[in-house]
C-alpha cells in the first residue's frame, strides 16, 4: 500500500442492505410488473448523514439565525469532518461559548455573523480564543 | 507494524466536546454512583487528585479547587466510543481494527510503507476533528512495544505531541532503557515486585534476560512471550472482536445502603432483566444463575473496603432465554441470603453455564409455553430497544426504586437523546 492508504470517509449510517431488503408488492393475482421496477426507498440517515462518526445533532436555542431559515428550537446536523469555509454556518466557540453564526473569512479578518438585525456581528482578535466546533449542514424545522 | 491509539482521560474528554469552556481546566468523572474518581484529566491530576480514590477523600481538593465534577454518563461515552472506533475504520479499514477497551484500539498497520510518524499524526488528528476527542498514539513492531510507545506519547504530550513511533532498534533500545518493568503492558504489580527481586527493574533489563532463564524463572509461556515481543517478534496477535461472552454479570452499588427484603428483590430482579437482556442480545440461553449481595461492614473502616461477598447459585432445570425463568429462583434465593436487620451496598447477577440458543430453539419437544414466552421477550427487547428507559418491565424489577444509583453530576445525554441534545445559542 502507498500513502493513500487511508480510506476516504463514506457513509456508514444505516444498517446493512442486501436486496432481501427490498420490498415487493407480493400480489397473489397479476399486479407483480411493479415489483420490476421495486428498489429501496428514501433512507434520511443516508441522504442527511454523510460521515456518521463525525456527525451531530443540536438543537437551535436563538433566534440568532431566522434570516437563514433557522428558528429557535430547530435541530440543526452538524459535521465536524468538514472544512469551514467563508461563508458557511457554523458551530463557533468563542471564549468558551458555541454560538451558531456564519463564518466570514475576508483577508486576514475572521467575523461571526447572525442573520437578524437584532445582534451585531463579532470579530475575532488575537484576545479571543476560537476554534470551529463544526460545520452545519443541514436545518430540521417542524412547521 | 502496530499501532495502538488510546483516548486521553477519556471520559473527561467527552464531557469537554460539548462544554469547550472547560478546555485547559481541571476535570474529573465520578464512578456509578458517585464512588471513585475514575477518570481525571493532566490539569486534575496536577492538582493532586488521585486515580481510583474514593470521592470523598478528594472532596476537598476538588471544592478548594473549583474542579468540574461529573457523573458517569455512559450513554455518552458508548456513543463518542462508537465514533471514536468508527473513524479508526475508516482510516485503516474495518479489518486492521481491533477494539481493545471503550477507549482504545490497536491498528494493523502491515503492508504501510509510509512515515509512520506522518501516518500516526493523521490518525491523532482525523479523531480529534472529527469526535472532539483528544488521543494518544504508539506505532510499533509489536502490541506490546507500542503498548510502550503509547505509554512514552503520554508522559511528555507537549514534546511528543501525542505520537510515538518506534521504527528503527535505536529508536527501541531508548525506549527500554527508559520504561519501568511494571508500566508494561501485561505487567501486574505482583509480576512487577518478582521481577525486582531479581534485580529487574527497566524493560531494557528483561530485554536482555535469555529465553531459558525466562521460561525457567517467569511463569513460562507467558514470560516468553512478553521478552519475544520486546525483542519485536509479534506473538500477541490481532484479536477479531470478542462477540459472545462466557458469562453475563451486571452488578451496581445501591445509592443508599438497603435494608429492606424488598428492595433487594427489586434490585436483583431489575439487574436480572438487564442480564437476560443481555444474554438474548449475544443469542445465548443460561444454565445456572447466580446471585449475590455485599452488606456494609459494621465497625466503619476508614479504607472504604467492601464487606465479604454473600452468593449462592441455582441450576436451571434448562438452559433459558425468559427474564421471568430466571427472577423466579433469583427472588427465591434473594429470600434465602437476606438477613434483617442487616444494611446491604451492593448487589449483582451472574449468568453462566452459557449455550447458543438455536440449540433449544431447534428442541421439537420444547413445551408451547416457551415458544410463546420467547415471543414475548422479543417483543419487549424491541420495545425496550426502540422507546429506551425500560418502557416494558416486569413488576417485580419495582417502581419507586429506592436502590438507585446516586449520579448527582450526570450531564444530558447530547448525542443518544433527542431531548437531550446540546442547546446552541
Amino acid at each position: 500500500m502507498e500513502d493513500n492508504f487511508f480510506y476516504a470517509a463514506n457513509y456508514k449510517g444505516s444498517k446493512d442492505y442486501t436486496q432481501w431488503d427490498v420490498p415487493t408488492a407480493n400480489a397473489t393475482g397479476f399486479g407483480a410488473a411493479a415489483d420490476d421496477y421495486a428498489e429501496r426507498g428514501i433512507d434520511l440517515n443516508e441522504q442527511l448523514i454523510k460521515n456518521k462518526p463525525s456527525t451531530f445533532f443540536m438543537r437551535v436555542n436563538s433566534d440568532a439565525m431566522i434570516g437563514a431559515g433557522i428558528h429557535n428550537g430547530d435541530v440543526v446536523i452538524v459535521d465536524r469532518s468538514l472544512e469551514a469555509k467563508n461563508g458557511k454556518v457554523i458551530i463557533a466557540v468563542l471564549d468558551g461559548e458555541m454560538l451558531i453564526r456564519r463564518l466570514e473569512l475576508n483577508d486576514n479578518k475572521k467575523r461571526l455573523l447572525p442573520a437578524t438585525k437584532k445582534l451585531s456581528a463579532i470579530e475575532i482578535n488575537e484576545s479571543n480564543t476560537f476554534s470551529v466546533w463544526g460545520v452545519v449542514t443541514y436545518v430540521i424545522h417542524s412547521l | 507494524m502496530k499501532a495502538i491509539v488510546d483516548c486521553n482521560s477519556f471520559y473527561c474528554s467527552c464531557e469537554k466536546v460539548f462544554k469547550p469552556h472547560l478546555e485547559g481546566k481541571p476535570v474529573v468523572v465520578l464512578s456509578n454512583n458517585d464512588g471513585c474518581v475514575i477518570s481525571r484529566t493532566d490539569e486534575a491530576k496536577r492538582l493532586g487528585v488521585g486515580m481510583a480514590g474514593p470521592y470523598f477523600k478528594a472532596k476537598e481538593i476538588i471544592e478548594s479547587n473549583n474542579i468540574a465534577v461529573f457523573s458517569s454518563n455512559y450513554n455518552l461515552y458508548g456513543d463518542m466510543s462508537m465514533r471514536e472506533m468508527g473513524t479508526l475504520k475508516d482510516l485503516v479499514g474495518e479489518n486492521n481494527v481491533e477494539v481493545y477497551s471503550v477507549d482504545e484500539a490497536f491498528l494493523n498497520l502491515d503492508g504501510f510503507n509510509g512515515n509512520f510518524f506522518n501516518s500516526a499524526m493523521d490518525i491523532r488528528r482525523t479523531v480529534e476533528q472529527w469526535t472532539g476527542i483528544a488521543v494518544s498514539v504508539g506505532v510499533a513492531p509489536t502490541k506490546t512495544l507500542a503498548k510502550m510507545a503509547n505509554h512514552i506519547a503520554k508522559k511528555n504530550k507537549t514534546v511528543t505531541q501525542c505520537v510515538t513511533v518506534l521504527d528503527s532498534r535505536e529508536k527501541i533500545t531508548e525506549a527500554l532503557k527508559k520504561t519501568k518493568v511494571r508500566d508494561l503492558w501485561g505487567v501486574g504489580s505482583q509480576f512487577a515486585t518478582k521481577l525486582s527481586s531479581y534485580g529487574i527493574t527497566t524493560a531494557w533489563d528483561l530485554y536482555n534476560l535469555s529465553e531459558e532463564w525466562v521460561r525457567r524463572y517467569l511463569g513460562g509461556v507467558v514470560g516468553v512471550r512478553l521478552l519475544k515481543e520486546l525483542h519485536g517478534e509479534e506473538s500477541i496477535l490481532m484479536d477479531k472482536e470478542l462477540i459472545n461472552k462466557k458469562m453475563i454479570t451486571t452488578t451496581r452499588m445501591f445509592g443508599n445502603p438497603v435494608t429492606e427484603l424488598n428492595d433487594i428483590k427489586e434490585a436483583l430482579a431489575t439487574y436480572t432483566a438487564r442480564a437476560a437482556e443481555k444474554l438474548r442480545r449475544q443469542q445465548s440461553a443460561a444454565s445456572v444463575i447466580n446471585i449475590f449481595v455485599v452488606p456494609k461492614e459494621e465497625n466503619k473502616n476508614p479504607t472504604f473496603r467492601h464487606g465479604p461477598m454473600i452468593g449462592t447459585h441455582t441450576i436451571l432445570p434448562s438452559p433459558t432465554v425468559l427474564t421471568n425463568e430466571l427472577i423466579k429462583p433469583a427472588m427465591k434465593m434473594a429470600e434465602r441470603i437476606y438477613e434483617p436487620g442487616r444494611a446491604y451496598k451492593k448487589a449483582g447477577v451472574i449468568l453462566s453455564g452459557l449455550v447458543p440458543d438455536t440449540s433449544i430453539q431447534s428442541n421439537l419437544f420444547e413445551p408451547p409455553s416457551k415458544s410463546v414466552g420467547r415471543f414475548l421477550m422479543e417483543m419487549m427487547d424491541n420495545i425496550n430497544f426502540s422507546m429506551r428507559d425500560d418502557v416494558v418491565k416486569f413488576a417485580s424489577t419495582g417502581i419507586k426504586r429506592n436502590w438507585k444509583m446516586r449520579q448527582e453530576f450526570h450531564s444530558p445525554r447530547y448525542t443518544t437523546r433527542w431531548e437531550e441534545l446540546y442547546k446552541v445559542k
